[in-house]
């Protein structure tokens, strides 16, 4: 009964173009007035939503974002995507890998999808316009190429996962996002490739040793942060959250010493750190809340039984979330979806003997897509706006990759080494 | 009005993370050169982050900046103040006022700051007047 408030008032609000937190928020208080009296409901559910966000590692997410911010003022895109240029440029396609290369780093760096899809996109997009690329396979490629940066480390998605499961390492997490990220990088890169071929799309670059040299040194900095994050984290110097601090400090001086952010600039740089941050804060603040009266209601431990009543099949139950995750991420946003349902699929899948930071590689790998789609696709939006182009024409393009980000989750999902293998080289 | 409440809020929230960075630097900064960490810090950031989500959540609706779908070609747009207009006021407001008093009433200080739990959380009812004050300056301006 509850449950089916619970949905049918989230449906309802959707539908009608509320903004997603305030339907998370009002659902969940709507199912706690049907269950308990109506003061002590509102008072549990502004309760939840002010406790939600009193976390240490939460506090890794502001500061990921505003060290994004600093670096989109800067030539930080620039030089990686100069690096990537001289790195595959020459490949059939050339401007194609050039774009895919430079988000999964900038990604990765700025922790973003949407920040990568617009930085590399307006660059990249350009060259590939003026060297003949359609605009759509260009948006094509943005698109799915910028959720790498979710998977590969530093990413706030891992660290909500983290929170959402209840303490599972996030150092653990970013150490097992680097070979999904680089293996779905890749077959994006070889999807690419066919369809350039087929298109008839010439490269116009060259391999050259002293290029790829010089564009390092040039991109040498940018990179080093990520020693600093990841390297600081898994050497245990930091923890996640002192790891973001220090990152905004070494971006802050970074583009110092470039010159391209000043001073007076900080004011405006932060103010959009703060309109980010607050967005996803308050996504995770009502979705806690609606997880909590989840749990309150025993609604986990329903599909959890249903889902084990189905099949003792491990592979058949891991098809089964997944199909669940790829709808659920085609109509919600990626925050949120991974807050309410890693505590309904995490027991299950523990269950069935799947590691916890597999399944978190999963999860989010599975979101990407839904990120990628109509109508909630918000790396979809960002990428169709800087392209020039519209939905409608870049869903067929945009095929094709879906079958290669498919793909990669079909073999991530079926061979767990690939997310454990490096964590457990380092003792996670 | 809106112009000025926008400035002041978006000034606050400016400090805050300005404060929230320097703070967690701090800390780190304290553990490792002077080998014994303040032990505020984390506490610190941790309630900033709390009054930065919740009141920022107030400064994103002023600035419409929250994600929806569109799916209907008329939304209606009334409906939806009304609605959020009703949340703010009955969970962030009413909800929010009588978890401050329940806190204070049991005179809960934090353990490292000493601060009343009811002050961190009397940013709830405070970023739900501001929601209110936004949707109905909607109203009149529409």
């Amino acid at each position: 009964m509850e449950v089916a408030i619970l949905v049918l008032t989230f449906v309802v609000l959707i539908g009608l173009g509320m903004p997603i937190a305030w339907c998370i928020g009002i659902s969940a208080t709507v199912t706690m007035l049907a269950s308990i009296p109506a003061l002590p409901a509102l008072t549990t559910v502004a309760q939840q939503t002010a406790a939600g966000l009193d976390s240490f590692s939460l506090l890794a997410i502001p500061f990921f974002i505003l060290a994004g911010q600093i670096m989109n003022q800067g030539g930080i895109a620039r030089r990686l995507i100069a690096f990537a240029r001289s790195l595959v440029g020459g490949l059939p396609g050339g401007l194609a890998h050039v774009n895919i290369i430079a988000a999964m780093l900038f990604g990765a760096i700025a922790g973003s999808a949407a920040a990568a899809a617009s930085a590399i996109g307006e660059t990249v997009g350009k060259a590939m316009e003026k060297e003949g690329y359609s605009k759509e396979f260009s948006a094509a490629v943005n698109i799915t190429s910028s959720t790498t940066g979710l998977i590969i480390p530093p990413s706030n998605i891992l660290i909500v996962y983290s929170l959402a499961s209840g303490g599972v390492s996030i150092a653990a997490l970013f150490l097992a996002g680097y070979l999904p990220g680089l293996l779905t990088g890749l077959l994006l890169m070889v999807v690419a490739a066919i369809v350039a071929k087929r298109k008839g799309y010439t490269t116009r670059g060259t391999f050259a040793l002293g290029e790829v040299g010089r564009t390092f040194v040039r991109a040498l900095p940018s990179l080093l942060l990520l020693v600093i994050v990841i390297g600081g984290i898994v050497a245990g110097v930091f923890t996640a959250t002192e790891a973001s601090a220090a990152a905004v400090l070494y971006c802050l001086l970074l583009s110092f010493v470039y010159g391209e952010v000043k001073v007076r600039d900080l004011p405006g740089v932060f103010l959009n750190a703060v309109g980010t941050t607050s967005i996803v804060m308050i996504l995770i603040a009502t979705s806690i809340s609606m997880s909590w009266i989840m749990a309150f209601e025993n609604i986990p431990q329903d599909i959890t039984s249903f889902l084990l009543a189905t099949s003792d099949n491990p592979f058949v139950i891991m098809i089964i979330i997944n199909l669940i995750l790829l709808f659920v991420g085609v109509f919600m946003d990626m925050t949120p979806a991974v807050l309410i349902f890693t505590p309904i699929f995490l027991p299950v899948v523990t269950e069935i003997g799947i590691d916890p930071v597999h399944f978190g590689i999963i999860m989010i790998l599975n979101l990407c897509i839904g990120l990628c789609t109509p109508p909630v696709g918000s790396i979809l939006f960002v990428g169709v706006g800087v392209a020039g182009t519209t939905i409608q024409k870049v869903v067929r393009p945009l095929l094709p990759f879906f079958v290669a980000m498919l793909v990669a989750l079909l073999i991530v999902t079926l061979v767990p080494g690939l997310s454990t293998w490096l964590p457990a080289q380092f003792g996670f | 009005m809106k112009a000025k409440v926008d400035r002041v809020l978006g000034w606050v929230l400016v400090v805050m993370l300005a404060v929230m960075t320097l703070d967690v630097l701090w800390g780190v900064f304290t553990r490792y050169v002077m080998a014994n960490q303040a032990s505020w810090s984390e506490e610190l950031a941790r309630f900033l982050l709390i009054w930065i989500g919740i009141l920022g959540a107030a400064y994103a609706s002023g600035q419409r900046m929250h994600l929806s779908i569109d799916l209907l070609e008329n939304k209606p747009v009334r409906l939806i103040a009304a609605l959020i207009i009703l949340f703010a006021l009955g969970v962030l407001v009413v909800g929010g006022t009588r978890l401050v008093l329940l806190t204070a009433e049991l005179g809960q200080l934090s353990p490292a700051l000493g601060v009343p739990m009811s002050l961190v959380y009397s940013v709830v009812p405070l970023s739900g007047l501001l929601i209110i004050y936004y949707r109905l300056a909607d109203f009149k301006t529409s």
